[in-house]
């Protein structure tokens, strides 16, 4: 029963999402080329250096480019192209959109998911602990290093941490090193910094997340009658107050990753040289490169959609009550 | 004892061979190039406009001559320097006959031909600098004309006599025919060829060969033994050269510090820091660039800026010592043209020196201004400058926001006009913004497209007085600064009109120029004119720093360091 239920409710919302994914293709494709800038502005200076005519000039290298056709053309064409699995040539990076995002997707994901995992691990177990022992000098000391690390920006943090890890100590290259193989011991050490760097003011929000939670459990009637039923602490905590504790974790954990897809992990890209989404799309956006910009904030909506739906599938596993029939 | 004597024979004979032979460097290592100037764009050179795609595909591909540091020809794909004819109007251009493709076939003059005649003079392809090869002819622009006159020789043929078209000619680089006929016409194709886009056709023309490009990360290349200048020297001697990107100049620095890489350059704060460390060289080098305070004298800037007393007097109070020390650290010198010393054509005679020694005077810059009823004087001997109608106001100065030097320039100049009572207020604006409402301009109520110098009347969106901006000159062949300073210039955006500049860079493009010696000449008299004129103020040249490891040996600093840097080795 609850697979048909489960499995009717997938596909209304993966229908919803290519829904969303093609409207969010077509505002993102009008407002990046209705913007009063042009992929060939980048030509206008040298152009005029030289004392040439620079609209005439422009117009042809617009036309090289193809956008001084109508925007309906170019939209058609653009649609017509994505049809035939053509997401289009990147110009300021003079390769195909498709590979360009093949070649670097993985940059970004291994950044985000280990700080995520970093952040989710640590910060859940130091947020446990502040609630269990709430009051002691533990959960001071952790409420205060938690403040810290919601307020130290990301780029300060980065770039002390070279400094003192590397410059000083050389513990650490002072720059990601993309000729390592992904899976080696040697890119993990490498992504220690940048997965702090990124992880710290996540983890500091898991941990005030879940010691509020775990506190709000602690006080219901259920913990009481648990403990009255004479059932050891650590199956008290772990098994009732956690697990109920857990489902609001979750949702702000599936929302931070969605929201640093692509381009949430930007800055921490850019301190430590990793070639990741983050920098491709920025990046893309100043050079007006439209094909990049289009195709990255459809991917990125369509995986945050995407994201959604399994936490709202892992509600249902995590909570037996909770139906979408 | 007989035994002792051969033997001394044979040292002798050892020490003479050996001093007499060039001992080759063995090639090894990777040498990291940091940056944090952004990556590039493309490595299809025609189809490149940023100076970093030109560098990637510079590593590669060889010109057919560059310059050492005192300007000296030094032949790469010439067999010999590009001849002139008497006239002017003929340059012959001849290859090595060592020059290979990809595919181990000659580089041959009907190549570097057919690049000018089917690519770079195309319609359909849009070079972007072809404008460099063209001339005017009775009122028509034509392309100059290009022929094979044998497998190693071609001839260009102009015109009209430009004696600086030589500078243009000696960066020629060629495509391979038999790649770029099969992508002729479709510019798609060509843009997207893969042969251009991983550079698989550039044979033994360059020192090192392509080997990956990570965007935004590195570009890798690696030594190539084929390389028609190693095959006495076995050059280049790094196994690999990498350019890194970095996306901060912090990062550099402290990758610099930490010996993750050979080379990056130095912002002028930190200097002193690298200076003392014990790993690191520190070569400091003129450049090409210069900071100017351009004056509006459109019809949208103070009125007292057409006026050329105004401007020197204005110029007379701005300290270009003092700017030097305090904003770019004492890594500049000062500029009171915008020909550089380090150029041939650099006169240091007979030019007015506004902003130092005897021209830095506040009393005397005050005096002008009142004389020449742009200002009134109050009781307490400071000045207030006045509009038509004789009513006191400030001085707008822009320039862009997020460049350090330029902001700091702007304050340095707001303090030095107050101290003779102008009041300036400073606005930092986006690039994007300054060059469109600030610099391009048109006449008002006109369906005029947004130029840089759309003519007498034109106007930018935004009034503005001062702007602090920063341009790059070629040494070789100053009179490229005509987009700048001539009437008809592409880039003059604040209006400077004066005929007999005008005629002196039509002149300089004469064949009177073709003697040298007359160029010279012209060329002094030019910057003469323009240091009294103070169309600008010019402010200083920049000196830049490079920070080396310290077993980075063979490099010979000056303004063109990279010139021999094939021969660059790890100690």
């Amino acid at each position: 029963m609850k697979k048909t239920w489960l499995r009717d409710y997938i596909i209304k919302r993966l229908l919803y999402a290519i829904f969303i994914a093609w409207a969010v293709l077509t505002v993102t494709f009008v407002m990046v080329r209705v913007g009063p800038t042009s992929p060939a502005d980048k030509y206008l200076s040298n152009l005029a250096a030289q004392g040439q005519d620079t609209s005439q000039v422009m117009a042809a290298i617009e036309a090289r480019y193809g956008v001084d056709r109508p925007i309906y053309e170019q939209y058609l064409n653009y649609i017509t192209n994505l049809g035939r699995g053509d997401w289009g040539w990147s110009l300021s990076t003079s390769m195909s959109v498709m590979e360009l995002i093949k070649a670097h997707w993985i940059y970004s994901f291994q950044l985000i998911f280990l700080s995520s995992i970093f952040a989710a691990i640590i910060g859940i177990l130091i947020g446990i602990y502040s609630a269990v022992r709430q009051y002691s000098k533990t959960d001071y000391i952790a409420t205060f290093f938690s403040f810290i690390g919601i307020s130290i920006p990301n780029f300060w943090l980065g770039v002390m941490l070279i400094l003192l890890f590397s410059v000083n100590l050389g513990l650490f290259k002072t720059y990601y090193d993309t000729s390592l193989s992904l899976l080696s011991l040697a890119n993990l050490k490498q992504l220690i910094l940048p997965v702090i760097t990124l992880g710290t003011g996540m983890l500091a929000g898991y941990t005030r997340y879940t010691r509020s939670a775990m506190l709000e459990n602690l006080r219901k009637d259920f913990v009481k009658t648990a403990r009255a039923k004479g059932l050891p602490e650590r199956t008290v905590i772990g098994k009732h107050v956690f697990r109920n504790a857990v489902l609001p974790l979750v949702t702000i954990i599936m929302f931070d990753l969605g929201s640093i897809v692509f381009g949430g992990a930007y800055l921490t890209e850019i301190i430590f040289g990793i070639p990741g989404l983050g920098q491709i799309s920025f990046n893309a956006i100043f050079a007006d490169d439209y094909a990049v910009v289009v195709a990255v904030t459809v991917i990125s909506a369509f995986l945050i959609l995407m994201i959604n739906l399994i936490t709202d599938i892992t509600y249902t596993y995590l909570d037996p009550r909770i139906r979408y029939d | 004892m007989k035994e002792l004597k051969v033997l001394a024979v044979l040292l002798i004979i050892a020490v003479l061979v050996g001093s007499s032979c060039q001992v080759p460097q063995e090639a090894k290592g990777v040498y990291i190039s940091g940056t944090s100037a952004g990556d590039a764009e493309t490595l299809n050179w025609i189809l490149a406009a940023d100076s970093a795609s030109f560098g990637y595909i510079g590593h590669t591909l060889d010109s057919l001559v560059t310059y050492d540091n005192e300007w000296n020809v030094q032949l790469r794909c010439a067999a010999r320097d590009v001849e002139v004819s008497g006239d002017g109007l003929v340059y012959t251009v001849t290859i090595r006959d060592d020059l290979k493709w990809g595919d181990e076939s000659q580089v041959t003059a009907e190549d570097y031909v057919y690049t000018m005649k089917n690519l770079m003079f195309s319609d359909w392809l849009n070079y972007t600098y072809k404008s460099d090869w063209q001339e005017e002819v009775n009122g028509e622009t034509v392309f100059v004309t290009p022929e094979v006159v044998n497998k190693t020789t071609f001839t260009i043929t102009r015109r009209t006599v430009d004696p600086e078209f030589i500078y243009t000619v000696r960066t020629l680089t060629p495509y391979p025919k038999y790649i770029a006929s099969k992508y002729e016409g479709d510019v798609e194709s060509f843009t997207q060829a893969p042969e251009f886009n991983k550079l698989t056709y550039t044979g033994n023309l360059g020192p090192y060969k392509f080997v990956e490009w990570i965007r935004n990360d590195k570009f890798v290349v690696e030594r190539n033994p084929e390389y028609y200048l190693g095959t006495d020297t076995d050059a280049p001697y790094f196994e690999q050269y990498i350019v890194k990107i970095f996306g901060t100049p912090a990062i550099q620095h402290a990758a610099l510090e930490a010996g993750d890489i050979s080379y990056a350059g130095i912002d002028p704060p930190h200097v002193a820091k690298f200076q003392a460390m014990e790993q690191i060289n520190v070569y400091t080098m003129p450049t090409t660039g210069y900071l100017f305070l351009a004056y509006n004298l459109r019809d949208n800037g103070w009125e007292g800026l057409k006026q050329k007393e105004v401007r020197q007097a204005l110029s007379m109070a701005i300290s270009k010592d003092l700017l030097i020390e305090k904003v770019l650290i004492g890594f500049g010198e000062p500029a009171f043209s915008f020909i550089p010393v380090t150029s041939p054509w650099y006169v240091d005679k007979g030019s007015a020196k506004y902003g130092v020694e005897s021209l830095l005077d506040k009393e005397k810059a005050k005096e002008r201004l009142v004389e020449t009823g742009h200002a009134t004087q109050r009781a307490d001997g400071s000045i207030e400058i006045t509009d038509k109608e004789g009513k006191p106001l400030k001085l707008t100065l822009i320039t862009n926001s997020g460049n350090d030097i330029r902001e700091n320039v702007g304050y340095l100049v707001k303090e030095e006009l107050l101290t003779i009572g102008i009041e300036v207020e400073l606005k930092f604006v986006p690039w994007a913004t300054e060059l469109r409402k600030y610099l391009m301009n048109k006449v008002p109520g006109t369906g005029q497209e947004l130029r840089y110098n759309n003519g007498v009347g034109a106007v930018s969106e935004e009034s503005w007085d001062l702007m602090v901006m920063g341009v790059t000159t070629l040494p070789l062949s100053p009179s490229g600064q005509d987009v700048f300073y001539a009437t008809q210039g592409g880039l003059n955006f604040w209006g400077y009109s004066n005929s007999p500049v005008d005629e002196l860079f039509q002149r300089i493009r004469s064949e009177e120029a073709l003697d040298e010696g007359a160029r010279k000449q012209l060329y002094a008299e030019l910057s003469q004119l323009v240091a009294e004129e103070q169309p600008v103020n010019f402010l200083a040249f920049q000196l830049a720093n490079a920070g080396f490891q310290k077993n980075v040996k063979g490099i010979e600093p000056g303004i063109n360091m990279g010139y021999n840097y094939h021969l660059w080795y790890f100690e």
